[in-house]
């Protein structure tokens, strides 16, 4: 009866109780302490462990997410052009390290325009979710519950690129890039995105040259930060794979966007 | 033709007129309760119109309800007073939202949820007077907002953010004024005009404004980030207005 995604075959119902909503990712907590103090003493029921152990843990998988809203004006505007039209990038895409207490760290995104942070993301997100409910709305098929479809639908859209710049970063054997920052980079898929539908809003047949231009850019801003990713991280250096897993990286981004983009109730298309 | 109904006079019992039992207490007039000495019969009086200065008002006292039995009636503050709705309070606030120009935050040190609750109520009546039914919506919505808030803003901020999750839904709530404006003149203007999207565009301008310049006033360290924190507020504003205008 249901599709495999578990969804009832109408798609744009949602489940009575839960209040699915268009913001509120809560998984950034509103320090780090929260994440590690939380996480911390529910593991330590699970576990039997002490706390140290599974902090230590928590803090390998999530880095501290208070280095990635370290940003102001200056940065924004300058990452956002970046993001959004990369050949024009005149400097390296090499993130900026510095020796902090005996190891290299990076530096923070105040001070290092090749820094992933992650308020451009949610701020590209909520406004992606914004800009889709108000195109549903010039078509006269809003709802609050379609909004809700949407936020999921963009919150599965997130997840895929993460899990597919994950999954490439696995299969070359090296998984040490902190995963918050696969989350930056997958979130910047967004600003292309608002983009592509806010020309659609404006001007309908824009949409058209629009998404592939921005797919396309993505596509190269991705191309060129996993580079410097897999340069860093990975231990062997297989030059040939390399360039196949990043154009594969860079072709993904089409279906992705074309999904995403393509804003109505339905779940699929 | 007429019939005669036959009704038997109305004899009222004597001995139990209730307004000369000296035991039971009725309320005369609404802003007169009459205190009787008898303290062991818990009854309520609604006080509504006498509630404390504002500049003066603290946390309310939670007298222990279930002892009144002991207590004297006279020491039972007022109602609103011990639910901590403070009129003259929101009255105040609601004043000083109205000016977008100019932000007054001292009014708004304390936050308090019965405004926001007010506005809430509001907005969902009014667009049920448009035939939409979105009160849970905007309980839900209003949440995940100030949740979201909370988030951006005490990261922005650094470790020094001490915006409260109680704070920060009370200034969105208050600042949820223009809105509740906004669903009231949507009523009246045809829908999907170019007039209601103007009006949409000021009313979401307003309230970003306010609620960004409350936000850095209240809470420390926001100044350098303010157009930052004010493209959160305007995203949140803007998903309310959707609501109103689609």
């Amino acid at each position: 009866m249901y599709d495999p995604l578990g969804n009832p075959p109408g798609g744009a119902r949602p489940p009575s109780n839960t209040p699915q909503t268009p913001f509120g990712n809560p998984f950034y907590g509103a320090s780090s302490g929260l994440i590690k103090g939380g996480l911390g003493a529910y593991g330590e029921k699970i576990l039997g462990s002490s706390s140290e152990y599974v902090q230590s843990n928590i803090s390998r998988y999530f880095s501290d997410p208070q280095y990635y809203f370290q940003v102001n004006d200056h940065y924004v505007r300058n990452k956002l052009k970046v993001v959004l039209f990369p050949f024009l990038h005149r400097g390296h895409w090499t993130r900026i390290t510095e020796p902090v207490g005996g190891r290299l760290s990076y530096k923070p995104p105040i001070y290092d325009i090749n820094a992933p942070d992650l308020y451009i993301p949610l701020m590209a997100f909520g406004t992606y979710v914004v800009l889709a409910g108000f195109s549903l709305g010039l078509q006269g098929k809003f709802t609050p519950e379609a909004l809700n479809w949407l936020f999921m639908k963009g919150i599965v859209g997130w997840f895929l690129q993460v899990s597919l710049l994950k999954m490439s970063l696995f299969s070359l054997g090296g998984a040490e890039a902190p995963l918050l920052d696969i989350v930056a980079y997958a979130g910047y898929a967004f600003t292309g995105l608002c983009l592509a539908v806010f020309g659609r809003i404006i001007l309908s047949y824009s949409y058209y040259f629009l998404m592939p231009w921005t797919c396309l850019c993505m596509g190269i801003f991705l191309v060129k930060t996993m580079k410097r990713v897999l340069f860093s991280e990975v231990r062997s250096f297989d030059s040939s794979r390399h360039h196949y897993l990043l154009l594969f990286i860079a072709l993904a981004q089409f279906p992705l966007f074309i999904w995403l983009g393509n804003i109505t109730l339905n779940w699929l298309f | 033709m007429s019939k005669d109904f036959n009704v038997p006079p109305v004899i009222f019992p004597t001995g139990g007129n209730p307004n000369t039992a000296p035991q039971r207490r009725l309320p005369t007039a609404p802003f007169q309760p009459p205190r009787s000495s008898n303290p062991s019969i818990p009854f309520m009086s609604f006080d509504i119109g006498s509630s404390p200065a504002s500049t003066s008002f603290s946390t309310p006292q939670f007298t222990n309800i279930s002892g009144t039995g002991s207590t004297n009636f006279d020491d039972e503050p007022p109602l609103l007073e011990e639910l901590g709705i403070n009129t003259k309070q929101i009255w105040h606030k609601t004043l000083s939202i109205l000016n977008p120009f100019r932000v007054k935050p001292d009014l708004h040190e304390q936050a308090d949820l019965s405004g926001p609750f007010l506005f809430l109520m509001a907005f969902g009546l009014f667009q049920l007077l448009a035939g939409k039914l979105h009160f849970g919506i905007i309980l839900g919505w209003v949440t995940v907002a100030s949740l979201f808030l909370y988030v951006v803003f005490n990261m922005l901020a650094g470790r020094n953010g001490n915006l409260d999750l109680y704070r920060c839904l009370s200034l969105i709530g208050y600042c949820m004024l223009p809105i509740v404006m906004l669903s009231a003149f949507a009523l009246f203007v045809p829908q999907g005009g170019i007039v209601v999207f103007v009006l949409m565009g000021v009313f979401v301008m307003w309230s970003t404004r306010v609620c960004t310049g409350l936000l850095v006033e209240l809470a420390s360290y926001g100044d350098e980030h303010r157009g930052l924190v004010a493209y959160a507020c305007f995203l949140i504003y803007m998903l309310f207005s959707l609501l109103v205008v689609f």
